[in-house]
């Protein structure tokens, strides 16, 4: 990169304990589904009640976290508002799509359609920060949260913003979870958190959060090195690209300290994991976050997190994320302490 | 009409998500848009929604719709006249 960038503030929602700031990622229990719920954290200093009212759950987590972080970082209007979703507000997608079949497209209430288009938390963030400057939305599955990286980057990199409030959400309804339990996205027994890595299984855990980053040219303890995707690589193709991305940011295999990896215990997926872990020293630190997360379309901006919340522990100097989902899409980030 | 504004003022809670408020909380001619319960324009289409959905009475012109939805008064009115005709 010419212009360096640096991580400047964060903040998650996530079914950790993350929104407090505490980074002590715990193996949580699961007792009905194979899911890993958000916390929510209290909403009432950040939202007006009128507003407050009418938002679904995951608009309420957005804005939330990307207000949080603004605070972190004691901003208030950032240069650009860049975030990806994979699947928006599925709770007012879900309620629309009822409505039309139960009142017989007649008679729809307006606001769960309002609020079940993608770009709604980037267009709630900027009335209430007033910020008329650069805001987009991706949505590309498994790489919306990259995309939005991606054009954090070039924003910056092109001179068109000095700092860039850069997230990834999503959540998961009960009705979701179902219909992509039928296409064997979860695990079809109950499976702890603990167990899912071990499990020998196909699918996975799911997930859900809400992550943002304030990314910035004023130096801050967390540099973003740089980042690539690929999509359907073999594992050949990712081995060799690693290798060459590695090569290209001038940092050798050895001097990698840590590796958070997006392993979900899915037996058809988690070979690209081993793949990747052999391009590395056996000796680095692994760090497997969606036992911490589960597993969603957005996950990578929570492993994101994990990276700089281990860097700002100072345990650890130079580490690189990776994550794919569903061995479709795949991404590293390299971060530097 | 007494039962029909207590039922007006459940449905607006619900529809509008209003969590605070209870039914005696709101006068039966106090504004429902800005000053009184502080509604705004979506709410407004909202409120249009549980007249069509509830009552089986579609308002088609806006400049009706503005005198209708002045206060729950004025709802209970309109409504009583829809069925009676």
């Amino acid at each position: 990169m010419d212009i360096k960038c640096y991580i400047q503030a964060s903040a998650a929602i996530s079914p950790q304990q993350s929104f407090t700031g505490d980074y002590t990622p715990q193996l949580l229990p699961l007792t009905e589904r194979n899911l890993l719920r958000a916390q929510e954290p209290g909403y009432a200093g950040f939202i007006p009640p009128n507003s407050l009212r009418r938002m679904s759950r995951l608009l309420k987590m957005g804005l939330t976290s990307a207000l949080q972080c603004l605070r972190n970082g004691n901003a208030s209007v950032p240069g650009a508002i860049i975030t990806g979703t994979g699947r928006g507000s599925l709770q007012d997608t879900e309620k629309f799509l009822h409505d039309i079949r139960t009142y017989e497209e007649t008679a729809l209430n307006p606001t769960p359609f309002i609020q079940s288009t993608y770009n709604s938390v980037n267009g709630l963030v900027a009335l209430q920060q007033q910020c008329t400057d650069y805001n987009n939305t991706f949505v590309h599955r498994g790489f919306s949260f990259e995309h939005a990286l991606l054009d954090s980057i070039l924003q910056i990199q092109e001179g068109a913003a000095q700092s860039v409030l850069t997230g990834g959400f999503d959540e998961m309804t009960v009705e979701h979870h179902y219909i992509k339990s039928r296409i064997g996205y979860w695990k079809t027994a109950l499976t702890q958190p603990a167990d899912m890595l071990e499990s020998g299984t196909q699918g996975t855990v799911a997930g859900e959060g809400s992550v943002f980053f304030l990314i910035g040219t004023a130096p801050s303890a967390v540099e973003l090195k740089g980042m690539q995707m690929l999509y359907k690589p073999t594992p050949e193709q990712l081995s060799a690209s690693l290798t060459q991305f590695l090569a290209q940011q001038g940092v050798a295999p050895e001097e990698i300290d840590l590796l958070v990896s997006g392993r979900n215990g899915d037996t058809r997926f988690d070979h690209f994991y081993d793949v990747a872990e052999k391009v590395l020293p056996s000796s680095v630190e692994k760090i497997h976050f969606k036992q911490y997360c589960g597993e969603y379309d957005t996950a990578g901006a929570f492993g994101m997190w994990t990276v700089t919340q281990e860097l700002l522990s100072g345990r650890h100097k130079t580490a690189l994320l990776y994550n794919h989902f569903y061995g479709e899409q795949h991404t590293f980030v390299l971060l530097q302490a | 009409m007494e039962a029909l504004k207590l039922k007006l003022k459940q449905q607006i809670i619900e529809a509008l998500n209003l969590q605070d408020t209870k039914p005696e909380d709101i006068d039966d001619n106090a504004p429902l848009f800005g000053e009184g319960l502080g509604l705004d324009s979506i709410d407004s289409l909202e409120l249009m929604v549980l007249l069509e959905r509830s009552y089986k009475i579609k308002v088609e012109d806006p400049r009706e719709g503005r005198k209708i939805l002045q206060s729950v008064q004025t709802m209970a009115e309109f409504i009583m006249s829809k069925q009676a005709a």
